[in-house]
């Protein structure tokens, strides 16, 4: 019995657990395998295999069963009433890639759009692939400020890591020299459009602080070696990433990080694995493993390891470590600081402006360019001439000129034979600007774990409340105001500004909640991502943001894991675990 | 046989009250429906191939008809569409034949060309002046219109459709494209 036991043991146990296979886990199989560590990669949700599991990749919009792809109304309602607030993330074509929400309930306290992909890939399948580094400013950003807790590391920590990410994940963009916006290892950038064009030189001559460029965006616009041998080919300009890319044009772990440790042969891939929680040895003062609930049978199993990296996505994760508890860890894994769970962030958006162009009617594009344009913060850099008295902190843009098509106006007046001919040609020209602000760290910004709430699986649920406040609505004034400024010193017509509204969670950025920090009173993991109070367990998804600059986040999730694993196979050889 | 030469009778005498001498060219109108229809009743899906053939007609491009927006349509009812959407089209029907006949005598589909484009500009207008509310002929519009381009030939021959295209040139002449891209 003993012997079996061992056996048995001895079968589950690897040399390291990485939790969930989005982005950051994906890069941390990568990493661990790749450095010789046998590793199992446990995933809550289904097997999605590269190529193979894209099912609406190359439907024809006359393969679609709906008009446009769009769901019917009663499913939507019925089981994606979460998911489909952000109104582009389930139609026909994508909606095996997010979570029903009937059957993975929370709680909202405050309005939260928690969208979630639970498969493996997670979200790395369905993100908006723009991939911006955190600049100096913002690692500084928090102790200048007197908000939340300083960063324990610099820019010039990660920048190395950032560096090595973006040779393996092809970024496509175009160096700029800004100090708040550091330059990378960039592909060739895509290219802007007529009007872009003269927004930016029309921008850029009447505003010195203000840069156009084109979105830095993980598409292959000339790959490498290394990504061609991983079977990822060039970005087709397609535009229908969302469904799975059938020529591995964008980064995904599936077509990247998931090949790449798969070939090392040190990769167990364990999909329907539910991670419910940390397994503590008290004695020895480490992790030594985590229980699943197997997604299918229902059935509980261990798995041991030397070295846990949590990459569940920021919620997911608080939620493991909030449901571990011990004698030692009677309120949560490692979280002496009362801090796990805290500290939600995410990013604010869904306010800007548009505007009609009145000029180059005889001008087009051919292709569907997956990438916009982006405006770089140019608020309070640091000088006078930036500082604005109303709020700290920042934002940026995502935006772009297109010419609408023909579903410019499905219900608008007329019909027969001059309508459709109308409709035959692209409308004028419009410029849009979307702002995307940075959002503060609120300790009561937080998630908690609702015992009396279960899901199907009998397992508590997450309770979120959380809520943008004054900094954040001074913000989007200036969001919505600096918007318009642009677009009208740019010559367009017809500008329109709009506040559409926000909820925390839509921005799918979620972040914080078991932030890193010098002090392990104040903060859950130290500078190398390690939990202060348990060193073989790493947490590296957005759980470990201190603070969430005004950037799209993915980049930094990557670089920081990429990090440490370094620094816990370095730790590891040395026994330092 | 007996049944069948009586409803004919029937009909003729019908359409004979309206307005004599339309039994030819509507009969010419009205070849039987090539396709089942799964959630219209025949005379709807009749209703609806002609209306939508209004809407997106034939030019120098297939209109909705060859497009297969009648049967779209019937799709998008028996799929898609829940009890109001459903019940907001079949009495925008039941309407237009109602109103033909109230009008003319003759449902809509027996109507000369004239006669249904004036109610279609009526119905636009209504649709027009009923800015937010529902209204069935902008659903219906609007459906045929997504139902058109987004079939094989509005995609393909009405607009310019690349799925593979390859690369993204930002600024080239409108003309060296002709028309809008469908996606």
């Amino acid at each position: 019995m003993a012997n079996l036991n061992g056996r048995a043991r001895q079968e589950n146990t690897y040399d390291a657990i990485v939790v969930g296979s989005g982005i950051s886990g994906g890069w941390a199989a990568k990493e661990l395998t790749q450095k010789g560590l046998k590793t199992l990669v446990l995933e809550r949700g289904p097997m999605v295999r590269h190529l193979e599991d894209y099912p609406t990749a190359v439907m024809d919009p006359w393969q679609a069963q709906y008009p446009q792809g769009k769901l019917p109304a009663d499913e939507l309602k019925s089981r994606y009433p979460v998911q489909s607030r952000t109104g582009y993330t389930v139609t026909e074509f994508t909606k095996h890639f997010f979570v029903r929400d009937d059957e993975n309930p929370y709680t909202e306290e405050a309005p939260f759009d928690w969208i979630r992909s639970y498969q493996v890939g997670g979200r790395s399948l369905t993100w908006g692939r723009q991939s911006y580094r955190h600049s100096p400013m913002d690692f500084e950003a928090n102790a200048r400020d007197g908000v939340g807790v300083d960063w324990p590391i610099r820019y010039a920590d990660l920048a190395p890591w950032y560096d090595y990410v973006e040779r393996f994940v092809g970024v496509s963009g175009q160096n700029e020299g800004l100090a708040h916006m550091p330059d990378g290892q960039f592909q060739p950038p895509m290219e802007m459009n007529c009007v872009e064009k003269a927004f930016k030189a029309r921008i850029e001559a009447r505003f010195p602080e203000r840069r156009i460029t084109i979105g830095r965006a993980a598409h292959l616009t000339e790959p490498t070696e290394e990504q061609l041998s991983l079977g990822r080919t060039k970005c087709q300009h397609r535009n229908m990433c969302m469904r799975g890319c059938p020529f591995g044009g964008y980064f995904s772990s599936n077509s990247a990080t998931l090949v790449a440790a798969e070939r090392t042969g040190n990769l167990r891939m364990r999909p329907d694995a539910i991670v419910t929680s940390l397994i503590y040895d008290e004695a020895a003062g480490k992790a030594t493993g985590v229980r699943i609930l197997d997604a299918e049978t229902g059935q509980d199993e261990e798995f041991y390891a030397e070295v846990v990296f949590l990459c569940a996505s920021a919620l997911n994760t608080a939620w493991i470590m909030l449901n571990s508890t011990s004698s030692r860890f009677p309120n949560g894994f490692g979280n002496g600081s009362d801090q796990l769970g805290r500290n939600v962030m995410d990013h604010h958006f869904r306010v800007g402006a548009r505007a009609v162009v009145d000029e180059f009617s005889d001008k087009y594009y051919s292709g569907r360019r997956p990438n916009g344009i982006y405006v770089p913060r140019f608020r309070n850099l640091g000088d006078a001439a930036t500082a604005r008295k109303d709020y700290i902190r920042g934002f940026g843009y995502q935006g772009g000129g297109g010419r609408p098509g023909w579903d410019r106006d499905l219900t608008g007046e007329g019909f027969g034979a001059e309508r459709k001919a109308a409709l035959s040609q692209p409308g004028p020209w419009v410029m849009q600007l979307g702002a995307f602000g940075e959002i503060l760290p609120y300790a009561d910004n937080r998630v908690t774990l609702d015992h009396d709430r279960k899901d199907k699986y009998g397992l508590p649920t997450l309770s979120a409340k959380v809520t943008i406040r004054e900094n954040e609505k001074a913000m989007r004034k200036d969001m919505m105001a600096a918007a318009v400024e642009m677009l009208e010193a740019a010559g367009f017509k017809n500008v329109q500004a709009a506040d559409l509204g926000y909820s925390p969670g839509l921005g799918i950025h979620e972040m914080g909640t078991a932030r890193m920090g010098r002090d392990p009173k104040t903060s859950v993991l130290n500078a190398h991502n390690q939990v202060h109070e348990c060193r073989n367990v790493y947490v590296t998804d957005g759980a470990a943001m201190t603070s969430a600059s005004c950037v799209n986040p993915s980049l930094t999730y990557m670089a920081l894991t990429a990090r440490a694993v370094d620094h816990a196979v370095q730790a590891k050889k040395k026994g330092d675990l | 046989m007996l049944n069948r030469r009586n409803a004919m009778r029937g009909l003729a005498l019908t359409l004979g009250v309206a307005s004599a001498g339309l039994a030819g060219p509507v009969a010419a109108a009205m070849p039987p429906l090539t396709w089942t229809p799964k959630a219209l009743t025949p005379d709807q899906a009749r209703l609806v191939d002609v209306v939508a053939e209004l809407i997106v007609p034939a030019t120098d491009t297939p209109g909705a008809r060859q497009a297969g927006v009648p049967q779209f349509i019937d799709r998008t009812l028996a799929v898609w569409c829940d009890q109001k959407q459903g019940d907001l089209l079949r009495s925008g029907l039941a309407r237009m034949d109602a109103d033909a006949r109230a009008a003319h005598g003759v449902p809509f589909i027996a109507l000369g060309p004239r006669q249904q484009a004036d109610q279609l500009a009526a119905y636009d207008k209504e649709a027009k002046a009923a800015w937010g509310q529902p209204h069935f002929f902008k659903s219906l519009k609007e459906l045929v219109t997504i139902g058109y381009f987004t079939s094989e030939p509005g995609a393909t021959l009405a607009l310019r459709y690349d799925p593979v295209p390859g690369a993204y040139r930002g600024c080239i002449p409108l003309s060296e494209i002709g028309r809008a891209w469908a996606t």
